[in-house]
């Protein structure tokens, strides 16, 4: 979605503005690093992730379990019963192993689809915001006709149209982030385009296209990264909307979304099955949120 | 002011157009035939045909393109292909009922949020400021149906304090929208608290506090008018995404507005209710923003001398 | 009843129909009653109606000559008897005479004609109108007498006249040539109930018309909440702001079976849940051997997935239609016993079967779940399944809704529930002629000796032989299983325990008619 986005070009005034051009233009990493890790909310985001990403790899590893596999005796635990510490869902499967066959899933899913949306949004955002003219014009208006979808509409309308699973979660959920990075590399492109030394490259006859990769994209990156960051927090609640009318990724995989929306006729018997995955996406999306936070406070230092 | 008033308008056109085209094509594209599903798995093929023929998918695509769009330039949004009834008519009755939940969860999401903002950039990092950032980022994480379900089981049925369902009576919107609001607040409360802290860090606020000014006065009058452009961005952004956020909130609450008639017009490929919401979500949107843009340019004059 | 009890019961009964509404001895009175349903009616209009629910509450307003009881049986309603020819070419029906709609109308023969040429008018939209159609056209011969002539016999007439689709409509609110000709939203009819108010999306309003000529509801109006979301339903009526619910989430039943401030009603239902099997795929020649079915009928443990996965919401099939319809005889059973589903697949050279499994979503109680289950059975018995997959209803419907040429799954997920409780429309599913796109029977199953005894008994006028007819199609298709038989789908209604009388009808329709406090 859009924190600090503009809605219009105008807006685009108030954008140039808040990012120091000294400071922005060369944001020194180890500085930038150094301020990251004193951020205390940051650095519990990130452990919050690291936990979830080693459990997602290190746990299928060490507990073989097969989700398609339902246990029709085991159904419907409670948390402690038989072992099972966080009880079993509606096919029998613990839940505990459950979360962390699925951890994987859920946060690929946000990444890739930010991935996406990154891959599509920064080339068009930079060429709208360096090149101008016609190109900004349509892109312009292509991205405007994009967020006249509210996202889950658009989301909801893609999987209908693609058809249910993670692939196509990804593209429909990416696709509603795209948006954002346009305006935001668009915004930072045309502050760039009147900077001296950009100025230099073209009064030396480098190619435009080379001005944009080596110099216009990875100075723009920074506010990319922060924007990234949340994005993936609100792919994940994206994901798990669209779980809620079975049309997320579909069962056995083990995606917190699809677990939380089958989790929804169970709410008054077996509350569990819902608070745990809620939890644990809910950790996520804070973790991400958190870090987001941090890198924006650790890459502009007029904030610190 | 004018030219720029109009060519911001004119601007609108293309986006509307563009959101058109890409309904009315998404729309077809869909899997499914929406004839059969309209006429129920009961229905003879000489039903599903004459259904068919009346929603005119016998045409060839691009004859239904053209009278679609020329149906657009009458405002003439056809008749609803699952209940016979005029767009107009199924759109108008429950459209009243998501803007006031928008309505009323943006001003919840506008009060607590531009309050807790400010008061977490003016305690920046003590106690206070924790608690508030935590709590909003906690808004902007929490699935919205499971918090639904959850307010529903507290205030409805332990606490016995609000209807569950329903929009009979004045009180059946605080749940809705309190679970709308919340996404709203948090987001409100992080962009007015960066938005504050950076105006803060300005040089004529230091200036002002320098030359004695009261710090309330430097809050109110310098501070927040000059960060309240940010925020109205983003709050012009969020009723748009209200109105789509609303689409679980009014399935779980049983909130008989436009986001669940758009869920299920799609379920039901109910074609032009499917077009006629998401163009009236599209034009809601290019009004705001222009009104937005409208603002910035009024109180900021730099801005349309560029 | 013994005697004594019959008197005293009879002599109530008519004390309160005396009465004219008095309480002497009746069932309480009550102010409004609250249903919370789960769609949200597309139409009011009797003609145009496709759903059972909204049909249920259209019926409390608008009534047809004959009707269902809650035993599934036919019983007179505005007409008072009936008549058919030797050739059962035309019916004739006796009308209930002294009855007014409720804007001043009288109920005679020509309201009766007004209403059926309507549904039968070239060009007007009747989706449940079916073998209906065969009536050529109908006469009213004196006020109270009307005649159906029909181009050949229609078997199913009684059963197919209690759905309020032929419900009637005063006359002047219809009229030809008006808009509501082909679509009234606003029905008025002769029934205990108006509609009173209608707000698209949350709820509608029905209130008691004192003016019935019947025995008059104990509540003064019912009021139909709509309210998409189980757990929100449940939770309506666990706070108390819903009186009545249908289709809770199917989990929680056995906590609130156990709740003295609830009551849960299972009622028996009409709707099969089965998996149809593409019997005419030329690259699958295994699932064209019955005994390839039959084995897979075997794998399959109902029982065990009805308690855990159903939670008791349901009963396995035992015959190829629900035992609550008119042509229901018990066939048998396929007993779960994977070791004789290997074996017969070993024996029918299947042993490495491999299939394409797709089930809806969110359509039948807990489908999509159950399919899950289903293919993890099927494969503890050696099948490489495929899926289940999903996907919205609407695609759904296109995957499985297709000629057998462009059919791309070989197992699929679904229920039929028969509108009127006649056998004839439960057949269909085994009628060659109905084969996709002509009608629904997906499984594509082809047995000329079935198809001549469905032709038989659909157009037999003798109900005995109907009822033999229809048992002996049935063991043909038990025995070729063109489908896994599931189970039958119960109707969970949950009602708070201060309301009483509130039933059912097999079709899955409520009955909250006669409820009343309790």
């Amino acid at each position: 979605m859009h924190m600090s986005i503009p809605a219009s070009t105008t807006a685009e005034a108030f954008e140039a503005e808040s990012l120091a051009p000294e400071a922005a233009a060369s944001v020194r990493p180890a500085a930038a690093w150094r301020r990251l890790v004193g951020h205390r909310s940051a650095v519990l985001g990130l452990s919050v992730l690291t936990i979830y990403a080693v459990a997602s790899i290190v746990g299928p590893i060490l507990f073989p379990f097969n989700p398609g596999q339902n246990q029709l005796t085991t159904v419907l635990f409670a948390p402690g019963q038989e072992g099972h510490v966080l009880g079993t869902d509606n096919f029998g499967r613990d839940e505990l192993l459950l979360l962390v066959y699925g951890a994987r899933y859920t946060l690929s899913l946000g990444v890739m689809a930010v991935a996406l949306g990154i891959i599509v949004g920064v080339p068009l955002g930079s060429v709208s915001g360096y090149f101008g003219g016609w190109a900004d014009i349509i892109i312009q208006r292509f991205t405007d006709v994009l967020l006249a979808f509210p996202p889950i509409v658009l989301a909801l309308a893609l999987v209908a149209g693609l058809g249910v699973g993670l692939r196509n979660v990804v593209i429909a959920v990416g696709v509603s982030s795209v948006p954002s990075f346009v305006r935001l590399v668009r915004a930072d492109s045309l502050r760039l385009r009147e900077l001296p030394f950009v100025e230099a490259a073209r009064a030396l006859g480098v190619s435009p296209w080379r001005i944009l990769l080596r110099h216009v994209i990875p100075n723009a990156i920074a506010p990319v990264i922060v924007q990234a960051t949340l994005q993936m927090g609100f792919a994940i609640l994206l994901a798990a909307s669209l779980g809620f009318f079975g049309l997320g990724v579909q069962p056995p995989t083990p995606e917190w979304g699809e677990l939380l929306g089958e989790a929804r006729n169970y709410i008054f018997s077996d509350p569990n099955l819902a608070t745990f995955p809620g939890l644990a996406i809910f950790a996520a999306v804070l973790a991400f949120n958190l870090v987001g936070d941090g890198l924006r406070d650790a890459l502009d230092p007029r904030l610190g | 002011m004018i030219t720029y008033v109009a060519r911001r308008v004119l601007a609108g056109v293309p986006t509307l157009w563009g959101v058109a085209t890409v309904v009315f094509f998404m729309a077809r594209l869909l899997p499914g035939d929406p004839a059969r599903v309209i006429a129920g798995v009961l229905a003879s093929p000489e039903d599903v045909e004459r259904i068919r023929k009346q929603m005119g998918l016998d045409q060839p695509l691009w004859v239904q393109y053209l009278d679609f769009m020329g149906s657009l330039l009458h405002l003439d949004l056809g008749t609803s292909a699952h209940t016979n009834a005029p767009v107009v008519e199924e759109i108008g009755s429950r459209l009243p009922y998501t803007i006031e939940l928008a309505l009323v969860a943006l001003a919840i999401a506008i009060t607590a949020g531009i309050l807790a903002g400010i008061v977490a950039a003016i305690r920046r990092n003590t106690w206070l400021d924790l608690v508030i950032s935590g709590l909003s980022v906690f808004g902007v994480s929490m699935p919205v149906y499971w918090l639904g379900l959850m307010m529903i089981i507290l205030f409805a049925i332990d606490l016995h304090l609000f209807p569950a369902a329903g929009a009979d009576e004045p009180a059946s919107i605080v749940m809705p929208a309190l679970t709308l609001a919340l996404f709203s607040v948090g987001l409100i409360a992080r962009m007015t608290r960066s938005s504050m802290l950076e105006v803060l860090g300005q040089d004529y606020v230091r200036t002002a506090r320098a030359k004695g000014a009261p710090f309330r006065v430097v809050v109110f009058r310098h501070a927040l008018r000059n960060a309240l452009l940010p925020i109205m961005t983003v709050i012009g952004l969020q009723f748009g995404a209200l109105l789509g956020g609303a689409v679980v909130t009014e399935t779980v609450f049983a909130w008989p507005g436009v986001g669940r008639l758009l869920v299920d017009s799609i379920f039901f490929r109910d074609y032009p209710v499917v077009q006629g919401l998401v163009l009236m979500f599209g034009t809601t949107f290019v009004v705001i923003n222009l009104l937005v843009d409208l603002t910035y340019a009024y109180v900021d004059p730099r801005i349309h001398y560029s | 009843m013994s005697t004594k009890l019959l008197v005293m019961v009879t002599a109530v009964v008519l004390l309160s129909a005396c009465g004219g509404g008095g309480t002497t001895g009746g069932p309480k009175q009550g102010d409004k009653l609250t249903v919370a349903i789960g769609i949200d009616p597309d139409t009011l209009d009797t003609m145009r109606q496709t759903t059972t629910t909204v049909q249920n509450i259209v019926q409390m307003v608008v009534e047809t000559l004959v009707r269902v009881d809650t035993d599934g049986k036919v019983q007179p309603l505005l007409a008072t008897s009936w008549q058919t020819s030797s050739d059962g070419l035309s019916w004739t029906f006796t009308l209930r005479s002294g009855i007014k709609f409720t804007d001043g109308e009288p109920f005679n023969a020509a309201a009766v004609k007004a209403n059926l040429d309507r549904v039968l008018a070239p060009g007007n939209t009747c989706p449940l109108c079916g073998p209906f159609r065969s009536v050529s056209s109908i006469d009213a011969v004196d006020d109270t007498h009307v005649k159906l002539n029909m181009k050949k016999p229609v078997a199913p007439l009684l059963g197919l006249l209690t759905e309020v689709t032929f419900g009637f409509l005063a006359p002047n609110t219809i009229a030809q040539g008006t808009d509501t000709f082909k679509d009234q939203e606003k029905p008025i009819g002769t029934g205990p109930y108006v509609l009173t108010e209608r707000v698209k999306g949350d709820h509608v309003t029905l209130s008691r018309n004192d003016q019935y000529w019947g025995s008059k509801p104990n509540y003064k109006t019912q009021v139909f909440k709509i309210v998409p979301e189980a757990a929100t339903r449940e939770a309506l009526v666990r706070a108390g702001q819903a009186d009545v619910i249908l289709l809770p989430p199917v989990s929680d039943i056995p906590a609130m079976q156990k709740d003295s401030t609830l009551k849960v009603i299972l009622a028996p239902g009409d709707r099969t849940i089965f998996l149809g099997f593409n019997t005419q795929d030329p690259s699958q020649p295994l699932l064209q051997k019955p005994e390839v079915r039959q084995a897979l009928n075997y794998a399959v443990n109902k029982d065990q997935i009805i308690k855990s996965i159903l939670f008791g919401a349901a009963t396995p099939m035992d015959a190829p239609m629900a035992p609550t319809l008119f042509g229901y005889c018990k066939v048998g059973s396929y007993a779960y016993d994977p070791n004789k589903a290997k074996q017969m697949l070993t024996a029918a050279g299947a042993s490495n079967l491999s299939i394409k499994f797709v089930s809806p979503t969110g359509r039948y109680i807990q489908d999509f779940q159950a399919a899950q289950a289903i293919a993890n059975d099927l494969s503890a018995v050696g099948v490489k399944v495929d899926g289940p997959r999903t996907m919205d209803w609407p695609t759904y419907l296109g995957t499985i809704n297709v000629p057998p040429a462009r059919a791309s799954v070989d197992l699929h997920l679904l229920g039929w529930a028969p509108g009127y409780l006649d056998a004839s429309q439960a057949m269909v599913q085994f009628q060659s002629s109905s084969w996709p796109p002509a009608g629904l029977a997906t499984s594509y199953y082809k047995n000329p000796e079935v198809d001549s005894i469905l032709a038989k008994a659909n157009s037999e006028s003798d109900q005995a032989a109907r009822q033999a007819d229809y048992c002996s199609a049935s063991k043909l298709v038990w025995s070729d299983a063109p489908w896994i038989f599931l189970w039958v789908q119960r109707f969970p209604i949950v009602t708070t325990a201060k309301v009483a009388n509130v039933q059912s009808i097999p079709n899955e329709s409520f009955y909250t008619m006669y409820a009343s406090p309790a």
